[in-house]
């Protein structure tokens, strides 16, 4: 038995069954799951122990669809089966009074096929059909509650952003196989000059998109209207990652100039969107700009020639947001919102699951001995190390400091003060996914040294460069992370004062400093951010009417010259016709006289081309 | 002579079976008469095949066993049996009905010798054998219609005929002879090549119903019983066909006459289209069609000599168009003769309506069926031979064709507009053979063309 069929087939013919069968959807999505994690894990086992496999379908000629299972892609293939099988634990829980689970677990297994297929794709068009298809799965799952305002054009935002944003892969694709001659991605990978640069800028772009890197980072945060299930699948460990996972897989073959525009990105996303997580007041939507600004990070050590570090770091975030989006969720059946005012003290109403949450947000910030901290350090590592790291390192900084002032900032809104919340229902099941995945999260870390270990002959890049003393990265990324952690806890707290006594006339001048240094600037960015972004979105719908309006005047044109033209010419023909039958009289002597007629002209026209040739 | 004797076995044969039905017929055993016929074109048939590949003449020249004419014998005879199939379903108890099998059985005979034609005298006597049968077919019924019908048929044929025997007296003034292959001879008097070539276009054009000598065509076929004109669109006009392929060959290139025949071409495959656009009677419209597939044929005779192609295309669509017209006629036996009637076919008689519809479809050249292929190769033939611009014409008329087919299909899907049961004649299961054969025959040769290809090679 083949195990990448396995872990492709599985759920993709449980989602075949619960369309079928319409029973015990969530019973037949667990199983399905927990079939394509043993496959999974089975390709990883073997990977270790050197077994690659590959799986060769007929394609195009001369170019066949391939599946193959490197160590790279095994892991990754992993990594979703596994993110994959905890959020359909938690999802029996979180949807046990949903009327429509057939449709939502279908769903939501034809996109973890669809994202198992990317992983292991060997070839690019493999790969451009499973990236289509996560897009559109992911479209209907965002739209999942098309009923509630504004989910519909949320859904129809994140579609038609990423869709755009993938044109860029279509043309990459196109100038790669181009130039290689084949679809094979390893054998792509081997293209250099001009064509890798255009290539890897594009494959850029189409990054940008899925990963929602700025100015494209909107539609993630809107896409919080889909249920958390799904915030926590697509875009923590899954749909985002396709755009970093595209990146690290082709990370050999970019040029440095490539690179370097790749590391500029990730930076200007990661304080961009860390901004705007710290402004916001939804829990969801502050975990999605966090989601960017963690990409961002993975982007710089992309851009620094580390794709090791991205990709510890993808492992690392993908338990880890699993896991707050997981723990957001019970705050949102509890309060009924997902709005940080309302969440307020939610965590007294449920210890355990704030415990989970708080592990979290605190591997996320990038505390010792969580797993965040360990790719973090790698991260920093990676952009000490590189060529840019005056303009990699600030960045990574910056990244680091503002991802635990907003980790800060709703734990401290989560724990304190009081609230009352109401009792919720499928707990258990809950609990038990979110429980594995906080534990995923903690534990990560140590299987980072394995992992490298593994993984260094594909990816050929060592994480640690010797010249680096060892514990420079530690110390600064642990500084930057706590001195985020204290800033976000103490200044909410003043912010929160501060509507009752105006900031200026209290003694915290140090602090009232910092609220009006940074706070306050950070906020009016993370609003100018928004407006841009506004702005963006409106230049966006603006050409989308533009090209509507160009639409209606062709169509009109149509209708007028060349629909009418066409009429025309069918009634000409029409009457043509009628003419021809007239000629048809029916009296004999009449035909004839046409028929002598005709051939007295044949004649003629015989003896003049004998005359002419 | 022995040898020409063998050659000629099949020839022979139907003459003996014309013989044997009309014993029969005369004792009044129409039964027995149309078994003699069908027993005796299929012997006949089977005897050709050791003939395939022969390229060879019998009597001094004057009757060619080449290509064409075995293909022309293993097409046309089978054809002439699913005519007469047709043809008991629609005459069995009519007084002297056995007259018809014996008429048609000598109407293929004439159409075979077309096909082989070889000396001038042959196309004459080829072309008055298949008149005087086929006035006597179109006039069977003995009503107003159907003798006026034949009554036209006849002096149009006596035109034309007589025309045709004096421009070929020209011919033969020039050569000093009355083979075709002799007639390189007028490489030097070429008004002499033209004038005779005029009458071969006036004899052989009213025999294929080719634009400007068609007007019989569409009253006799709507005079004659069905079946008569299903038969009379088949198999006298691919003799024509033949017969016209058989003489260009040996005209000098002086006369240009590929030309000339492209003019044709282009008069005759517009004109029938046009035509049957506007015809409310399905009879009269699938005889227009039939003019219009005749200008399609004629680009297949443009090409000869000019490329290898031109004898298989010709070949090809000769099978192609038999079985999809028959096929045709069948469906109109079975449905009605007006568009009226094909009305709500398409629920009542789902599987008649899509044998109609596949028929219709090949006609007009739609991939895979056997009508795409002929035409496929026609249009490769003209283009190869230099007649792009024919080509072009031949597609736009193919454009308007499918106008013209769609007169007929979109009715069958739309609601009936007659209350009760459909009227369709009784569904006998000769008529139901004939068209299943022809269903498959339709589907067969688009699916396997390149099979039928590598044979006639």
């Amino acid at each position: 038995m083949n195990l990448i069929a396995v872990a492709i087939l599985a759920p993709l013919s449980a989602t075949l069954l619960i369309m079928l069968l319409r029973k015990q959807p969530a019973g037949l999505a667990l199983l399905g799951a927990a079939i394509g994690l043993f496959g999974s894990l089975g390709l990883l086992a073997n990977t270790f122990n050197g077994l690659s496999e590959e799986i060769i379908l007929p394609g195009l000629p001369g170019m066949p669809l391939r599946l193959v299972a490197t160590p790279l892609t095994a892991l990754l293939s992993t990594l979703v089966a596994v993110v994959c099988t905890l959020v359909m634990v938690y999802a029996v829980g979180y949807m046990k009074n949903d009327k429509e689970k057939v449709r939502f677990f279908a769903t939501l297994l034809l996109f973890a096929a669809a994202m198992q297929t990317l992983v292991l794709a060997g070839d690019w068009i493999l790969l451009l059909s499973a990236w289509e298809l996560i897009g559109l799965s992911s479209y209907l799952l965002i739209g999942f509650w098309y009923r509630k305002p504004g989910v519909k054009s949320a859904a129809t935002r994140a579609f038609l952003v990423t869709r755009s944003a993938d044109l860029g892969l279509y043309v990459a694709v196109f100038i790669l196989i181009a130039n290689a001659g084949s679809s094979d991605i390893a054998t792509t990978l081997n293209t250099s000059g001009g064509p890798a640069i255009a290539a890897g800028i594009l494959l850029l772009v189409a990054a940008m998109g899925k990963s929602a890197q700025t100015p494209l980072h909107d539609w993630l945060q809107r896409a919080m209207a889909g249920p958390t299930p799904v915030s926590a699948l697509l875009h923590s460990a899954t749909l985002v990652a396709a755009g970093a996972i595209l990146l690290i897989r082709t990370a050999p073959m970019l040029p440095p100039e490539t690179l370097l525009v790749i590391g500029i990105v990730g930076g200007v996303t990661t304080v961009v969107t860390g901004l705007i997580a710290l402004g916001e007041s939804d829990l969801k939507r502050m975990l999605a700009a966090s989601t960017s600004s963690q990409y961002g990070l993975m982007l710089i050590a992309v851009g620094a020639g580390v794709p090791m570090a991205a990709l510890l770091h993808l492992i690392a975030h993908a338990a880890i947001k699993s896991s707050l989006f997981l723990g957001a969720g019970v705050f949102q059946h509890s309060r009924d919102s997902t709005m940080l005012k309302q969440l307020q003290g939610v965590g007294r109403n449920h210890p355990k699951i704030f415990f989970g949450f708080a592990l979290a947000a605190l591997a996320l910030a990038g505390i010792p001995p969580l797993s965040g901290f360990f790719s973090k350090d790698a991260i920093i590592a990676a952009a000490l190390s590189s060529d840019h790291i005056v303009v990699l390192l600030p960045f990574a900084l910056a990244g680091t400091l503002l991802t635990g002032g907003y980790m800060a900032r709703a734990l401290q809104i989560l724990w304190q003060k009081n609230g009352t919340s109401q009792p919720v229902s499928g707990l258990a099941w809950m609990g038990a996914g979110l429980g594995g995945l906080v534990l995923l999260a903690v534990i990560l870390g140590a299987a980072f040294p394995g992992l490298e270990a593994l993984l260094e002959p594909v990816l050929n890049i060592r994480l640690t460069e010797s010249n680096i003393t060892q514990f420079i990265p530690e110390i600064l990324g642990l500084s930057a992370a706590l001195g985020g952690l204290l800033l976000g806890w103490f200044i909410p707290v003043k912010r929160l004062l501060g509507p009752l006594l105006p900031w200026t006339n209290r003694g915290f001048a140090i602090a009232g400093g910092f609220d009006n240094l940074m706070v306050r600037p950070a906020l009016a960015i993370a609003h100018r951010c928004e407006k841009l972004e506004r702005f963006l979105y409106e230049s966006v719908l603006a050409t989308g009417r533009l090209g509507l309006k160009l639409g209606q005047l062709v169509r009109r044109n149509d209708d007028q010259g060349i629909d009418g033209f066409i009429f025309s010419f069918v009634r000409g023909t029409i009457n043509l016709g009628a003419k021809a039958r007239t000629l048809q009289s029916g009296l004999i002597h009449k035909e004839l006289a046409i028929s002598t007629v005709a051939s007295a002209l044949l004649l003629v026209f015989m003896f003049i081309t004998l005359l002419v040739y | 002579m022995e040898r020409d004797l063998t050659l000629l076995i099949p020839e022979i044969i139907i003459l003996l079976t014309v013989v044997f039905a009309l014993v029969a017929e005369m004792l009044r055993l129409p039964r027995i008469a149309l078994t003699v016929c069908i027993f005796g074109l299929l012997l006949a048939t089977v005897q050709t095949l050791p003939m395939l590949g022969a390229d060879t003449s019998v009597f001094g020249g004057t009757f060619r066993i080449d290509t064409l004419s075995v293909w022309a014998k293993l097409i046309l005879l089978p054809a002439t049996v699913l005519s007469l199939l047709l043809a008991r379903a629609e005459l069995a108890g009519t007084d002297r009905e056995g007259t018809v099998y014996v008429l048609v059985c000598l109407v293929s005979l004439a159409s075979v010798l077309l096909a082989g034609v070889g000396d001038t005298m042959v196309l004459v006597l080829g072309i008055l054998l298949s008149g005087l049968g086929s006035f006597a077919l179109v006039a069977y019924p003995r009503n107003d219609f159907a003798t006026e019908a034949a009554m036209k048929f006849f002096v149009f044929a006596s035109v034309t005929t007589s025309v045709m025997i004096f421009g070929l007296s020209y011919w033969f003034g020039g050569s000093g002879s009355t083979l075709l292959s002799e007639l390189s001879r007028l490489e030097s008097s070429p008004s002499v090549a033209v004038i005779g070539l005029m009458a071969v276009i006036i004899g052989l054009g009213y025999k294929a119903s080719l634009v400007p000598f068609h007007f019989w065509a569409p009253d006799a076929y709507e005079g004659a019983p069905v079946s008569i004109a299903a038969y009379l669109s088949v198999v006298p006009k691919i003799g024509a066909i033949l017969a016209f392929a058989q003489v260009v060959r040996d005209i000098p290139m002086i006369t240009n006459w590929p030309l000339i025949i492209a003019v044709v071409a282009v008069l005759t495959m517009t004109y029938g289209y046009l035509a049957a656009l506007v015809q409310r009677n399905v009879v009269r419209l699938l005889a227009y069609s039939s003019v219009a597939q005749a200008g399609y044929f004629l680009l297949g005779v443009v090409a000869v000599g000019a490329s290898p192609l031109a004898l298989q295309s010709l070949i090809v669509f000769s099978a192609a168009y038999a079985a999809m017209n028959l096929g045709a006629f069948a469906m109109v036996m079975l449905i009605g003769r007006t568009i009226e009637t094909f009305k709500g076919v398409g629920r009542e008689k789902p599987l008649l309506a899509v044998a109609m519809v596949i028929f219709l479809l090949s006609l007009v050249g739609i991939p895979p069926l056997a009508g795409f292929v002929g035409k496929f190769l026609l249009f490769g033939a003209a283009i190869e031979a230099g007649f792009l611009w024919l080509t072009v014409v031949a597609i736009l008329n193919s454009v308007l064709s499918l106008a013209v087919y769609l007169r007929i299909m979109v009715p069958m899907y739309q609601q009936s507009s007659r209350n009760g049961e459909l009227s369709t004649t009784e569904s006998t299961p000769f008529i139901t053979t004939v068209w299943i054969i022809a269903l498959l025959f339709t589907i067969g040769i688009g699916v396997s063309a390149q099979l039928l290809l590598g044979n006639i090679n």
